[in-house]
């Protein structure tokens, strides 16, 4: 297979929906190994931003994956290029196991080879998955069902992870499970990109973070300023 | 200075815009009717069909466009004004001879046609208004359904329960011949009038904002479903008087012709005309009886000069199923796109406030 | 006594068919939203079908009608319901009916409005003797084509990879197409194995009544839709109920019902639809507040 540039480079996204826009033109990029963060107000177009990304909505601009450019492509192609999805909200499958769900994360996985590893991995990763693979997803506390998201999305061996508000409802421990796991992830290798509402953390956290406001990028913040007060208000109060 | 003239202008135009459509759609009915009565009798009487059909797909906008509820059971109330007429207007002896197995004091009872006609409204009314209760509670799909539901039970007790009218297999037949091209035309611009009307009132502002935004709406303390029993109940009766007609112009009822066939076909005119407004059910019906009798003509074979044009038996519903279905692929919300006749009055609100439900 | 468990069986192996016909239109409904009234028509196809091939021997007949079915149904969803997907369920249900009135008539040009007969399955319109009670033997190979179908179609739907992405599909589209799969592929899953469960359908019925005609499919699609929605529409456990829930009782009143009323049958089952209506809108097998997104 060819070398291409691993990651995720967005150019210029500008998403609308019926005339309102919500993404005016958002500009990041996200390398192999990297945690990019992406935090700001309700209604920012943080979730707009990675829909856009994954041509679930039509939108304006150049979206690049692995250095192919996906922008006309629908969802179920974009992630054949090697991106994934962890939506807001998990929207795990309810009514299907645990391991099912897992199964279906395979579909869109590129190789058809490697795929006993990759369950041994995620279920390194999330242990409690492997105890509750028969158990039907809609009975897992949110906690777990983020991780079972997380661990669908990685049944593809995807190059590039994108996570919409994964701590959203969860509670303290359950979130340092999952970003446990997402450090790992990074460490091996992979590009990802967080969008969040919990700005300390994330900054924290990530190897970069972009402020999105009225849709728009207006501050790039380091891991430094995790626990500078006045950037933060700034970044939320512009 | 100039502000305040253009204000009054805006303003008189913006009063009369809705006055206009109303006097448009009175004006092409009436033009369309006079230019059809210097053609032929056959279309005349294809003509008179379609001025009833055209009155059932008011009744059906009345209600489907006003609150958004899809009703498949509007030709119920259709079928049951016809049932009243006819059974109101037959000679008693007639009735007693070949609707002999009918409960005795339907052979007596008798009426003038023109009251027939309007009781004939008003047990269509009362048939929607009591369902209304319940079946004003359904939404989307579930809606069509029970209506659809409520169309087969009272097609199955017309065709077989003869204590009423004919038995199964056998029509009512014996309709007098008393109505005319034009009374049926003054009908027809009665309902147009009594439509627009309806749209004025405060039930159907109310509906229209629901179909926006139902949880705002209930929000907003509207009971939705009693002003839904009002647009059902009203649009019951000029379907029931549609009904009436369709009993006086036919002259002849049997209860299949008032099934799923006459749904199907209104259904389509409302479709294609835009069921978002009231100039969209005029023009539709009128555009589709257009069709329909070009369609009818090119049967029998048209001359252009040297060559005679015919299109064979059978390809005619055929063209007009296909205009249905393309209408709903390409342009679903119809020929006028849910707006109202406004031209030359050009005002600010094209059209009654209110964007098609969902993601039309 | 004996004919209580004659009636019982007939009425079994009526619920068992329109139980199908209701689960192949819930198939599709829970992946595009669409009740599909043309349905029908696909019935009535696999029917004509079998009715002008029987002569070649059943082994030629019914698969054919399979492959008929298939691609009508196939056809259907790429001229116009491919063309539909942001149209609301009511608008879909219009255009369907119009579909369903086009081909009607397209039936009637190629057909003729008389009935075509043939002996299709003459050997299974017989009874049979099973413990002293006279059972028709269709009515037993019903109920077991529709347990065999109906165990394949779950294994299917929870064994393999396909299976689970329509499952997967029909739960949450667009999260489904969010982790890869086809939406195309999936749809068209759907629209086939709906044609499958047709020819089934239409198999019984040619067997019943060894005569078909234009409209052949159109009683059999109203009682299937109208189970569907009151079993539930959004689930196919649900379909499946209410399509069996309303092929068993139209069965037994035609079997029970006095003379008098008897006419009246459908009727009554339509009462009986408005009424479940009324009391469980979403559908009988729905628990709970269950809004059906229609």
């Amino acid at each position: 297979m060819p070398t291409h540039e691993i990651g995720l480079q967005v150019e210029d996204l500008c998403v609308s929906y019926g005339g309102i826009p919500a993404v005016r033109g958002v500009n990041l990029e996200v390398k192999a190994g990297e945690a990019i963060g992406l935090i700001g107000p309700n209604g920012a177009g943080k979730s707009s931003t990675l829909l856009g990304i994954m041509g679930a909505t039509s939108r304006t601009g150049t979206v690049r994956v692995n250095g192919l450019d996906v922008s006309g492509l629908p969802p179920e192609k974009v992630v054949r290029q090697g991106v994934a999805l962890v939506p807001e909200g998990r929207h795990i499958f309810s009514e299907l196991s645990v391991l099912n769900n897992l199964k279906l994360g395979l579909v869109g996985r590129r190789e058809k080879t490697g795929i006993p590893e990759a369950f041994a991995e995620v279920f390194t990763l999330f242990p409690i998955l492997e105890e509750f693979q028969a158990r039907k997803a809609g009975l897992l506390s949110g906690g777990q069902q983020q991780q079972l998201a997380i661990g669908r999305s990685l049944m593809a061996n995807p190059d590039i992870i994108l996570l919409d508000e994964p701590s959203l409802g969860l509670s303290p421990t359950a979130v340092d499970t999952v970003f446990e796991a997402l450090d790992v992830v990074r460490k091996a290798g992979k590009a990802v990109l967080i969008v969040e509402q919990r700005a300390e953390f994330t900054i924290a956290f990530s190897d970069k973070t972009f402020v999105l406001h009225d849709g728009l990028i207006t501050l790039t913040l380091g891991p430094s300023d995790a626990n500078n007060v006045d950037v933060l208000t700034k970044a939320y109060f512009g | 200075m100039s502000e305040i003239l253009s204000k009054g202008k805006t303003s008189l135009r913006w009063r009369l815009g809705p006055l206009w459509s109303l006097v448009s759609l009175l004006l092409l009915v009436y033009l369309v009717t006079l230019a059809n009565s210097f053609m032929g009798d056959s279309v005349q009487v294809q003509l008179q069909f379609a001025l009833v059909n055209l009155i059932i797909v008011i009744a059906l906008q009345m209600f489907i466009g006003t609150s958004g509820v899809l009703s498949f059971g509007h030709i119920a109330f259709v079928a049951v004004g016809a049932w009243t007429v006819g059974l109101l207007t037959i000679e008693p002896d007639l009735k007693r001879s070949l609707l002999s197995d009918m409960f005795p004091f339907l052979f007596d009872v008798q009426a003038p046609w023109l009251v027939a006609v309007f009781i004939g409204g008003i047990v269509g009314g009362l048939l929607a208004l009591i369902v209304s209760p319940f079946l004003m509670r359904l939404n989307g799909l579930q809606a069509g359904i029970a209506t659809f539901a409520l169309l087969g039970v009272v097609t199955q007790v017309l065709t077989y329960w003869s204590s009423i009218g004919p038995r199964s297999g056998q029509s009512m037949v014996g309709i007098p011949d008393v109505l005319n091209l034009q009374t049926t035309m003054f009908f027809a611009l009665g309902a147009i009038v009594i439509a627009w009307l309806f749209q004025r009132t405060r039930p159907a502002r109310l509906l229209r904002a629901a179909r926006e935004d139902g949880i705002a709406a209930a929000a907003s303390g509207i009971n939705v479903v009693s002003q839904r029993i009002i647009a059902f109940t009203i649009s019951g009766v000029v379907a029931g008087v549609a009904g009436g007609l369709f009993a006086l112009t036919n002259r002849v009822l049997q209860a299949s012709q008032l099934g799923i066939e006459l749904t199907f076909i209104t259904l389509a005119m409302l479709v294609l005309g835009g069921m978002l407004s009231l100039s969209g059910a005029v023009i539709g019906a009128l555009v589709f009886s257009v069709i329909d009798v070009g369609l009818v003509q090119l049967q029998s074979g048209v001359d252009i000069g040297s060559l005679v044009i015919s299109i064979p038996q059978g390809v005619r519903p055929i063209i007009l199923g296909l205009i249905l279905v393309g209408f709903l692929i390409f342009r679903p919300r119809g020929l006028t796109g849910g707006r109202e006749i406004v031209w030359p009055f050009r005002s600010q609100r094209t059209a009654l406030p209110g964007l098609p439900p969902n993601n039309e | 006594m004996n004919q209580f468990i004659q009636s019982l069986v007939d009425a079994i192996s009526g619920g068992a068919i329109l139980g199908l016909a209701a689960l192949s239109i819930g198939l599709v409904f829970g992946v595009i939203r669409l009740a599909n009234f043309a349905q029908g028509e696909i019935i009535t196809a696999a029917a004509y079908t079998l009715i002008f091939t029987w002569q070649f021997g059943w082994f030629i007949s019914i698969p054919l009608s399979i492959i008929v079915a298939v691609a009508l149904s196939l056809l259907m969803e790429f001229s116009v319901f491919s063309r539909m997907r942001t149209a609301t369920p009511a608008t879909l249900l219009i255009a369907s009916f119009g579909l369903s009135f086009l081909l009607q008539r397209v039936y009637e040009l190629i057909f003729s409005n008389t009935v075509q007969t043939a002996p299709v399955g003459s050997a299974l319109a017989q009874s049979i003797d099973i413990g002293g009670v006279r059972i028709q033997m269709l009515s037993v190979v019903t109920i077991i084509l529709a347990g065999a179908l109906l165990y394949g179609l779950t294994l299917f739907l929870s064994k393999s990879s396909l299976g689970l992405q329509l499952q997967a599909a029909a739960a949450d589209f667009q999260t489904a197409r969010l982790i890869g799969i086809s939406a195309s592929r999936v749809i068209g899953l759907s629209f086939a194995l709906s044609g499958v469960l047709a020819a089934a359908v239409a198999f019984v019925s040619t067997v019943q009544t060894g005569a078909v005609g234009p409209s052949f499919g159109v009683p059999i699609v109203i009682l299937a839709l109208v189970g569907a929605v009151i079993g539930g529409i959004d689930k196919l456990s649900g379909a499946l109920a209410g399509g069996f829930l309303v092929g068993f009782a139209t069965s037994m009143l035609a079997s029970w019902l006095p003379q008098d009323f008897s006419n009246f049958r459908d009727a009554y089952v339509f009462g009986l639809v408005i009424l479940v209506l009324l009391f469980r809108p979403s559908g009988l097998l729905i628990r709970g507040r269950g809004v059906a997104r229609t």
